[in-house]
């Protein structure tokens, strides 16, 4: 059942669980527009300027199909932040700003095999440890510095390089997106200054609302995937959150640059700057894609590499009960190409994620049962979500679902509202651990500042692009 | 991030300023060291004040060095020619990741110019 409405000038027709904005609803618009979204959700998505910038995306040569926005969709650089975009891959383009200034920012969840009854009186010293171990904050490094070669070895293997190392098992590769290590990554066309940047990033979080975050399993609904993925209620897991730090940046920063000056020569116009992109097959949009490849290799080996610490941090605590095991790690800030219809298509997911289900072949094979996991953290403090995908989302959406709650207010308004200090007992008096590197930067990622995950999830769930499988609730927090 | 000046080497200087304002905590110390010479071309004025933060920003993450007074000199249409001078920081005070092309402005206002660019932090 469907109806037409106008919202903010806009025909815009309601599903039960999506909105669609027609193909010529705007002047440019070559495909319509879709947003997943409960009324509430729309409501709020309504306010900022998501929507004028997702279908600035629909205007991008080459698009197909349709464009999707996912119910945690906020205002970002250019594309809208949990934007999806495809885009044919013999005539489309490809855009750096529809990936994100931090390529393959993403979600990695570890689950150990202890219960939260048997670790609760260490959480404190475990996440004060974790804090000590990797390194938080905008510009830190890590404890590992990189030779030239060993930096460009982790650009063109991701992971693999790591398993030499001792870094990483053939386990935690098989249970990563795209085993940690995209094929066509080139180191060579990436530029000597984001090398120095991430020269001693690895094994960082970085800032803004990246986080390690322990955990309890609080809830199971959907039993038997949750077993497929080895969770069970009141078990401890750990989720990772970041990406590829300083060295990613600099990727999209030289490439919005580059295609900003290479546009006339392909005559594109677009209605905003941000959006700077030029067509795949181009010698530009090769070169991106091989150097955001390598970013996503980098991001794929910090989270490893976390991981690896991970690891240390539970085996001092707990000896031999701290194994520490790899659910699955997946990307939210990515262009991958995938055949959707028939056709190969570079589909761009700048937070949102990859939600194939059971039937795909790039499902893990111990995962079949169920489908890929997918994450949905919450805001700080508030609880996370596993999901897992499904065969029937590659129709509703490229095979995507969102990437968290999704920013509700600016981190300014955020800051404005209540103090870092403040926000800090209040998590601390719910009974959550916090290890943060500026308490005042604390208030930006304060619960408040972010939709309801549990509305975006319902959401998710109702729609069909992934389906509720574990509540996650956080117990220590070291934040970025 | 929205500044105003005279001419653009001016308002590439006091986008510095700000830059340095966000960076760095409390009252901006006095530069001290070597000066830094920065040159640079764009194909437009909103280009080149991108270029110019996202310099500023590289120094500061890769070197510990905040850029916190600016002698803008003779320079071609297009391009900018800077004497910088600034302080060693320790961490690194990158708390702005990368200026950005989205919703960027120059424009002619009374009096000079003025522009916006949106940071991504």
């Amino acid at each position: 059942m469907t109806r037409s409405e106008l919202t903010g000038g806009l025909p815009v027709t309601r599903g039960r669980w999506w909105y669609d904005v027609p193909v010529d609803a705007r002047a440019g618009m070559r495909v319509p527009a879709r947003v997943y979204a409960d009324a509430s959700l729309w409501e709020q998505i309504s306010r900022d300027r998501s929507m004028d910038q997702l279908l600035n995306v629909a205007t991008l040569p080459g698009v197909a199909e349709r464009v999707y926005a996912m119910p945690d969709v906020h205002e970002g650089y250019g594309f809208p932040v949990g934007g999806v975009a495809a885009m044919d891959a013999r005539s489309g383009v490809i855009s750096p700003g529809g990936v994100g200034y931090d390529i393959n920012c993403g979600v990695r969840l570890l689950a150990t095999d202890l219960p939260l009854a048997r670790a609760g009186d260490r959480i404190a010293d475990v996440v004060h440890d974790l804090s000590r171990s990797i390194p938080s904050g905008a510009g830190r490094g890590g404890r590992l510095s990189l030779s030239p070669r060993e930096l460009d070895r982790v650009l063109n293997e991701g992971c693999r390089f790591l398993v030499e190392r001792g870094e990483a098992t053939a386990d935690d590769l098989e249970v990563t997106e795209a085993h940690g290590s995209l094929p066509r990554a080139d180191a060579g066309a990436v530029s000597q200054r984001a090398k120095t940047r991430g020269r001693d990033q690895l094994g960082t979080i970085g800032s803004g609302n990246h986080f390690v975050e322990v955990q309890v399993v609080d809830d199971v609904s959907d039993v038997a995937a949750a077993a497929v993925y080895g969770l069970q209620r009141d078990q401890l897991v750990v989720l990772i959150h970041t990406g590829s730090r300083g060295l990613g940046h600099q990727v999209c920063t030289d490439y919005v640059r580059l295609m900003d000056q290479v546009m006339p020569k392909y005559g594109i116009t677009l209605p905003d700057r941000e959006l700077a992109c030029a067509p795949l097959r181009s010698a530009e949009g090769q070169r991106y894609f091989g150097a955001m490849c390598a970013a996503a290799n980098f991001a794929f080996a910090n989270r490893q590499v976390i991981t690896h610490r991970v690891r240390e941090v539970f085996r001092r605590a707990f000896r031999d009960r701290g194994g520490v095991r790899v659910v699955y790690d997946v990307a939210h800030n990515m262009a991958k190409l995938e055949r959707h219809g028939g056709r190969e298509l570079c589909v761009h997911r700048k937070g949102a994620t990859r939600a194939f289900g059971p039937g795909n072949p790039e499902t893990p094979p111990r995962y079949r049962a169920a489908g890929q996991p997918v994450f949905i953290p919450g805001s700080m403090g508030t609880a996370s979500w596993v999901l897992a995908g499904t065969d029937e989302n590659l129709d509703l959406s490229f095979g995507s679902t969102c990437h968290g709650a999704g920013r509700a207010m600016s981190r300014h308004a955020a800051k404005k509202r209540q103090a870092g200090s403040e926000v800090r007992r209040d998590l601390e008096e719910r009974g959550i651990v916090v290890r943060c590197g500026s308490v005042a930067d604390l208030a930006e990622e304060a619960p408040y500042a972010y939709k309801d995950v549990e509305r975006v999830v319902a959401v998710v769930h109702a729609a069909g692009l992934a389906r509720k499988v574990a509540r996650l609730r956080p117990i220590g927090v070291v934040k970025g | 991030m929205r500044v105003r000046a005279a001419d653009f080497p001016a308002l590439a200087a006091e986008a510095g300023r700000a830059l340095a304002a966000i960076e760095l905590p409390g009252p901006i110390p006095a530069a001290a060291g070597p000066e830094r010479q920065i040159v640079l071309r764009a194909a437009d004025l909103g280009a080149l004040l991108v270029d110019w933060l996202n310099e500023l920003i590289y120094l500061a993450e890769t070197e510990r060095w905040v850029a916190t007074a600016f002698t803008p000199r003779p320079a071609a249409e297009h391009e900018l020619r800077v004497s910088a001078r600034g302080v060693r920081v320790d961490p690194a005070p990158s708390r702005v990741k990368a200026a950005t092309h989205h919703g960027l402005v120059v424009r002619r206002v009374a009096g000079g110019l003025e522009a916006e660019v949106v940071l991504d932090v």
